[in-house]
């Protein structure tokens, strides 16, 4: 397809990842066409072809929590409900502490976990080495582990939506860029593509590292910001490990996949702002080799195979940003996941649904609002758990 | 040349593919493909290849249960003829899905690391500050290194994966597995990271560098074209060079020059010469001095055999008559690709060049690439013998010393040129009956080529997406030996030109680089000024 079949949808989403599907998925089931989906690059072409695959339900904010649950539920459906298998697995988040500190602020993130009926568990150093075996014993005092979080491989989880968006009548417009919108009176009326220029009420920014462009495109200000994330993959070995495993300190993440190779990263030493292009650099080889050969010691002796990278949408305070723009109507935001946008997706873009067929839910504007920013600093508690 | 079919090594099966479990015997002889892998007491999954295929102090790896001769898991390639679906397969019944994972997680993966006694301890970082960096020592890479020592330059090094040694080399063989773009204004704008050996990273900053890498011979798809016996003319070459006999008949494929040289070096045990195309003059007499027979125009129908190669069925093209020759190799010498990978990663401007069937960088007179600093010698500059790799070397290098800053006209486009003339075989031979054997299109993965054209009709397209789709391209190989195929493939299957379905990127690092030896590098990268 390489132009829009018709002048006037219900929904534009930009963006054909994983929220911007998942989004299109639940509008469609709804019978909320005609819907078109427009994306700039090719398929998994961004972050949520880029990802590590994790899954977590370990956050400090209640909110978070509650959708991660919820979106676990999703995942262990998702093969049998679309017919792709992403091969959801729940092997665990083991979170290491480093410190008496560090275990203390994990502990109160267990006590929020485990208050929301979840098997959270508070580790000791012996326990961890038997979840990580081969951990150097300075590598960690404690940590937390809840059983039941996973990783997946995010390809077919896109694949999979794709093709139940399309079987739906859904029309997936890709290598279109979406180059604005177009208003009357605060209130959105279309949408420019350099496929075409279409007509809706109602538009969905789900482009995550390229929503803070689009937002602006539209007029809009945004307290998004893209920054590079890298990410490497080793040779593939024998299974040996089977949490993924988190570090909060420096954001180091790693876990071994099904086809048996460690995939992880760990946060860049500054900002790095997304400007440079999707690129990897030696400085991140160096230290995420360092830091893994210092955390387990016997995989000094494997081949690193690929290293890449990605873009994060952060903001400010670490909540996604769910909800239409106040300052112009129909124009709907599903974007600033930070990195955790597959793990989000399947929960937090039911609710973005229901919102744009005028439902009611459960989240609180000035937890995830996209207004909560317009006066400065937001009031309400941050999620400081951006890792892995 | 003596026949050393009475005291030579056999060809060893030293692997099995990672799904099927097909015996796997050495297949390209550089150190790129998956078919050798063993592991010594500090590294895993080093290529038996490039260690000169030692008899002492390796084991095969464990991914082969008792051994990779005898391998019993080798019934899920004959329990699973047309393929293991693991994108849409192991999904019900939803009880059985944890021992699915358990099951395809323990039969995935090429080796514990815990199997490693003693992991190489990490050294003091090697750094070293240049002028000029030569990457590739042969011919083109030794012509710039002497110019440049005749105009007074002596601040070189040379990283050479061959362990070819001149002066200034780094000792032993050194890979460059990774060269980002230059930062600009940088006293020395390029920082490359190489490999050394198997155990020390390097990393040499410099001001210019000139890539004379050279290439390696393409793959070829045809139903059971991973069997062992099918190997590349560089793996012959260097089976024969460790005195592991790759063949006592073998069957040569490719009209060109690189046949003609296997047919030259080791042609008191070709039996055939198999052509995509027409066959070269020079080819020609070489075979019909040996009574070779030729057989230009024609097609690879498929081998036969299991643990070795016994016969290469072949059709003339046009629908012509159908042949089986007893051979028990098939030597692959037909397309020779120049490696793009370091000028791709470095952002050189990449050209699709139909006749080679590969990425070529622009470059100007002088080899210039579109980064400032950063040339093109040998092969990958276009050139085609060991006159014009020797000339293009001077030339850089000259560029080099003089100062000069020339430019690639990027507006200039070249001239156009046929499709390469591997697009029309496969066309013939993908409308041949698919028949019951395997087509591996990705041998690292296991990946059929039945999974691609599934791909293709579900919709899915770009090698981009394919890759992510099926998997292929993500093995140790790179990408290497199925991308090139697979993208001719696609091209066919799109309706739309190579350039048009993409090419992967090419990440690094371009050998797998183990994380012992990047660790050592993270003092002197950590430097501000790092790339």
């Amino acid at each position: 397809m390489s132009a829009p079949t018709r002048s006037e949808y219900r929904t534009v989403i930009v963006g054909a990842g994983v929220i911007g599907l998942y989004t299109a998925y639940y509008l469609a089931r709804a019978g909320a066409g005609p819907i078109l989906v427009v994306d700039r690059g090719f398929l998994s072409s961004g972050a949520s072809g880029r990802n590590g695959g994790g899954v977590r339900q370990q956050w400090e904010t209640r909110a978070t929590v509650r959708l991660a649950r919820e979106s676990v539920g999703a995942y262990r459906r998702f093969a049998r409900d679309f017919g792709v298998n992403p091969w959801f697995r729940q092997s665990g988040y083991v979170f290491l502490a480093e410190n008496g500190a560090e275990l203390e602020r994990l502990r109160r993130v267990h006590d929020i976990v485990a208050s929301e009926g979840l098997p959270s568990e508070i580790l000791d150093s012996s326990r961890v080495a038997r979840l990580v075996p081969g951990i150097a014993p300075e590598a960690a005092v404690g940590g937390t582990y809840l059983s039941t979080d996973g990783t997946l491989y995010p390809f077919p989880v896109v694949w999979g939506l794709y093709e139940a968006v399309r079987a739906m009548g859904t029309e997936v417009l890709l290598g279109a860029e979406a180059l604005g919108v177009r208003s009357t009176d605060g209130h959105l009326t279309g949408v420019a593509t350099t496929k075409g220029t279409v007509a809706t009420s109602t538009c969905v920014n789900a482009a995550g590292g390229w929503s803070r462009d689009f937002s602006e495109r539209a007029g809009l200000t945004v307290a998004n910001a893209p920054t590079r994330h890298e990410i490497l993959a080793t040779e593939p070995l024998k299974p040996f490990l089977d949490p993924m495993v988190v570090r909060a300190r420096d954001g180091l993440y790693f876990s071994q996949t099904m086809r048996g190779e460690i995939v992880g990263g760990l946060s860049p030493p500054s900002q790095n702002p997304a400007t440079s292009a999707m690129s990897s650099s030696p400085a991140f080889l160096a230290r995420m080799a360092g830091a893994l050969v210092r955390i387990l010691p016997s995989l000094a002796s494997v081949g690193v195979l690929r290293a890449w990278s990605g873009l994060y949408d952060d903001t400010p305070d670490g909540l996604p940003v769910l909800g239409e723009d106040s300052h112009l109507g129909g124009f709907i935001h599903a974007n600033g996941f930070g990195g955790h946008g597959m793990m989000l997706a399947p929960s937090s873009t039911a609710r973005v649904a229901r919102m744009i067929l005028g439902e009611r839910v459960d989240l609180d504007p000035d937890e995830f609002g996209p207004q909560r920013f317009d006066g400065g600093q937001p009031s309400h508690a941050t999620e400081a758990l951006q890792l892995g | 040349m003596t026949n050393r079919s009475d005291g030579g090594r056999q060809l060893p099966i030293l692997q099995r593919s990672i799904r099927y479990h097909r015996p796997r015997a050495p297949f390209c002889g550089v150190g790129y493909c998956t078919n050798c892998l063993v592991r010594t007491d500090q590294r895993l999954n080093v290529r038996a290849c490039r260690e000169g295929f030692p008899t002492r102090g390796v084991r095969a790896t464990s991914h082969a249960w008792p051994s990779p001769q005898h391998d019993l898991l080798g019934v899920l390639d004959l329990l699973f003829p047309r393929g293991i679906d693991t994108l849409r397969g192991f999904r019900r019944p939803a009880w059985a899905v944890p021992a699915y994972q358990r099951i395809v997680r323990r039969l995935a993966g090429y080796d514990n690391p815990d199997s490693v006694a003693s992991p190489p301890s990490s050294g003091p970082p090697r750094t070293r500050s240049v002028d000029v960096l030569v990457i590739g020592y042969g011919t083109s890479g030794a012509a710039a290194v002497d110019e440049l020592k005749a105009r007074g330059i002596d601040a070189i090094a040379v990283l050479d994966r061959n362990g070819a040694e001149g002066d200034g080399t780094m000792p032993g063989r050194t890979t460059a597995v990774f060269l980002p773009p230059p930062t600009r204004n940088a006293p020395y704008p390029f920082r490359v990271l190489a490999s050394e050996g198997s155990e020390r990273a390097v990393l040499v900053s410099a001001r210019k560098v000139i890539v004379a890498a050279g290439g390696y011979d393409a793959s070829l798809l045809f139903p059971g074209n991973d069997r062992p016996g099918v190997m590349t003319a560089d793996g012959a070459f260097s089976f024969e060079r460790d005195g592991i006999e790759p063949f006592l008949r073998a069957v040569v494929f490719g009209g060109g020059d690189r046949a003609r040289k296997v047919v030259e070096k080791l042609g008191d045990r070709v039996v055939a010469v198999v052509a995509p195309g027409e066959v070269g003059p020079d080819l020609a007499r070489a075979a019909s001095d040996r009574g070779i027979p030729l057989y230009p125009r024609s097609l690879v129908l498929g081998a036969r055999g299991r643990s070795r190669v016994r016969s290469i069925r072949i059709r003339a093209r046009s629908f012509g008559p159908r042949q089986t020759l007893g051979a028990d190799a098939l030597v692959l010498a037909h397309r020779r690709i120049p490696h793009p990978q370091l000028f791709f990663q470095a952002g050189a401007r990449m050209v699709w060049r139909p006749r080679v069937g590969a990425y070529l960088p622009a470059v100007d007179a002088h080899g210039a690439t579109t980064v400032p600093g950063l040339y093109a010698v040998g092969s990958a500059a276009g050139a085609v013998d060991l006159d014009s790799s020797r000339a293009s070397g001077r030339a850089a290098a000259r560029a080099v010393a003089e100062g000069a800053e020339p430019g690639v006209d990027v507006t200039r486009s070249s001239p156009p040129e046929p499709p390469n003339e591997m697009q029309g075989y496969y066309r013939e031979l993908l409308a041949e009956p698919e028949g019951f054997a395997k087509w591996i299109a990705c041998p690292c993965e296991d990946v059929l080529l039945r999974e691609l054209r599934r791909a293709n009709e579900d919709g899915y397209r770009g090698i981009e997406v394919i890759k992510r789709y099926t998997g292929l391209g993500t093995g140790l190989c790179q990408g290497r030996y199925c991308v090139p195929d697979a993208v001719l493939l696609l091209s066919i299957w799109e309706g739309r030109s190579p350039p048009e379905v993409g090419y992967i990127t090419q990440r690094p690092p371009v050998v797998p680089t183990t994380l012992g030896q990047l660790a050592t590098l993270e003092t002197p990268l950590s430097d501000p000024e790092a790339p």
